[in-house]
């Protein structure tokens, strides 16, 4: 076996971060790159999917002056950027009631009544990493259109980002969960399977295997995870396990 | 049937969505399409009185270009305030190159800049005012004609005397907005004549009702509106017919508190000239949302009565 090389296989690009620079391995995310230079993210930093919404990032390239976004979990790094993950953007969230709404859009303009100062500017969308068409979205709150906002909005990762653009101090990203919360619970139908499976597991339906496994010593449990059947790295769509008894 | 591009306005879409359906009737009766934009914001609702305020004209631009970049060159609103903005914002961009280009530096700005998105196929090009805006209210009397209307009636609403409201801002600026005179105007006067009714002359006509002083200073709006409907009636109006929904909430809804402030008031009903459009174009009473009125309009529609009804195929 020969020894793992200490040489990066990857040329190395200077990014600033904070404003000091580190020379980091060009193929790396933001998110590693940092880590690669010792940072260690405690906060900021989530799912590393892409779809957690804590690593918001903006940055700048040194050939425009145009302000960028992106997720540092997503966003590959290059040579000279400048960058500053936000990973919590300051934002006022009004306290409801589902229970005692009805889904209308003129309660989203009595708990956020300055979605009214939006000018139309889109520097939102523009800051979105989703490439959501937050500007759209807020025009349909306006507008009272409840569940255009939602589906609008569908994609949303409540980063922040948006927020940190607007001329308006808007707070986007609350707005738009409120309406998905009000389309979910009056725009849309209640889902009858949902019922019918929260019922199976009041009943104790799937309770059998925990009993089995409650059954076993350190041991045998210790077994059991080194023989488990792991679902492939590139899994289709419709992989199910051998053992398909609670699927 | 032919489509016009159509640019409803926030207080149409949900809040008076009736008003809205009453264009949308209407208009098919007459044989063209209302087409909404596919996707709008709001206008800003009121023009900047500073130019200097660029940020204020971007919405309203951006509203205009995808109009022109959906290759269509008119845009109807059958709302005066979303007509004022509009239309004042394009006159800016056709006659003040300062602002064209500054309001383009913006509008440019509009594709997201992130390297993993498409690029749009279509090349951008400068905003320059090709759009024409035009009042739903214009579009009858210039590109339609008035004469068409009164050939389709199918409910004429003879024996009804109507007081027209234009307020402030569906004819003023003139030198930009060049509708009518904004003094004595006749557009609304020759609307009602094409739909048999009786125009009443009075002279608050063209008073401001209020506005937005509804919200901060409502007792202001409260006086306005009595000295505008007490005119009215006192001219012998049966009904008020308006143009935008602002209007028709200080008018329609405020009467509740000028009832309270003024012993001697007496409502009166308050349509918008859709409303009474597509009724007499024989669209059923059922479809206007009369009953989201404040003042009940039954007075007004037992003038007309059956009388009116017309057999023409």
């Amino acid at each position: 076996m020969t020894k793992p090389s200490n040489k990066p296989v990857d040329e190395l690009v200077p990014i600033f971060f904070m404003g000091k620079r580190y020379d980091v391995p060009a193929s790396l995310t933001i998110q590693k790159a940092l880590e690669y230079a010792g940072y260690q993210h405690i906060r900021g930093c989530g799912c590393r999917g892409g779809v957690c919404g804590a690593c918001g990032t903006v940055y700048r390239e040194p050939s425009s002056y145009k302000l960028q976004v992106g997720l540092a979990c997503q966003t590959v790094v290059e040579a000279g950027m400048h960058l500053m993950i936000l990973p919590y953007y300051p934002g006022n969230r009004s306290i409801f009631d589902i229970e005692k709404m009805k889904g209308t859009g003129s309660e989203i303009a009595a708990l956020y009544p300055e979605i009214f100062k939006c000018i139309g500017c889109n520097a939102c969308s523009q800051g979105c990493p989703m490439d959501i068409d937050v500007m759209h979205y807020m025009a349909q709150a306006i507008r009272g259109d409840v569940s255009g906002a939602a589906e609008t909005s569908f994609d949303c990762i409540m980063c922040g980002l948006c927020a940190s653009r607007c001329p308006a101090e808007e707070v986007q990203f609350n707005v738009a969960i409120l309406a998905r919360r009000l389309n979910a619970r009056y725009g849309k139908p209640r889902a009858k399977h949902l019922a019918v499976r929260v019922k199976q597991v009041e009943d104790g339906v799937f309770e059998e295997p925990l009993h089995d496994l409650m059954k076993l010593s350190t041991d045998e449990l210790k077994q059991l995870y080194r023989d488990r059947e792991a679902e492939p790295q590139m899994a289709e769509d419709d992989w199910t396990p051998q053992d398909a008894r609670y699927v | 049937m032919a489509k016009v591009a159509y640019y409803p306005g926030c207080a149409l879409n949900e809040r008076s969505s009736h008003l809205d359906r009453s264009a949308r009737d209407a208009t098919e009766k007459l044989g063209f399409e209302l087409d909404e934009l596919e996707s709008w914001t709001c206008c800003g609702a009121v023009p900047p009185v500073s130019k200097e305020r660029i940020m204020n004209l971007i919405a309203p631009s951006r509203i205009l270009k995808d109009v022109r970049d959906s290759g269509r060159d008119m845009l109807i609103t059958i709302c005066d305030f979303c007509y004022n903005t509009l239309k004042r914002t394009n006159f800016s961009i056709r006659t003040d190159d300062i602002i064209r280009k500054r309001v383009n530096a913006f509008l440019a700005d509009d594709t997201p800049t992130r390297t993993y998105l498409e690029e749009e196929k279509s090349p951008w090009q400068e905003y320059e005012g090709e759009v024409k805006v035009v009042h739903l209210m214009e579009y009858l009397r210039d590109e339609l004609g008035y004469a068409v209307i009164t050939e389709k009636l199918k409910r004429s609403l003879k024996g009804l005397k109507i007081a027209p409201y234009y307020g402030c801002v569906m004819l003023r600026p003139f030198d930009e907005i060049q509708l009518d005179n904004p003094e004595n105007p006749t557009i609304m006067e020759d609307f009602v004549r094409a739909l048999e009714a009786e125009p009443v002359k009075y002279p608050y006509r063209t008073e401001c009702c209020g506005s937005y002083l509804s919200v901060s200073s409502p007792d202001a709006s409260t006086r306005l509106c009595y000295r505008i409907l007490s005119s009215a009636m006192k001219n012998g109006a049966d009904a008020i017919v308006v143009s935008c929904p602002l209007c028709f909430y200080n008018l329609d809804s405020r009467q509740k508190v000028v009832l309270d402030a003024y012993p001697d008031f007496k409502t009166i009903p308050v349509f918008y000239f859709t409303q009474l459009l597509s009724l007499a174009l024989g669209v059923g009473m059922d479809r206007q949302g009369f009953e989201r009125h404040y003042v009940d309009v039954s007075s007004a529609l037992e003038k007309i009565g059956n009388s009116g009804e017309r057999d023409k195929a």
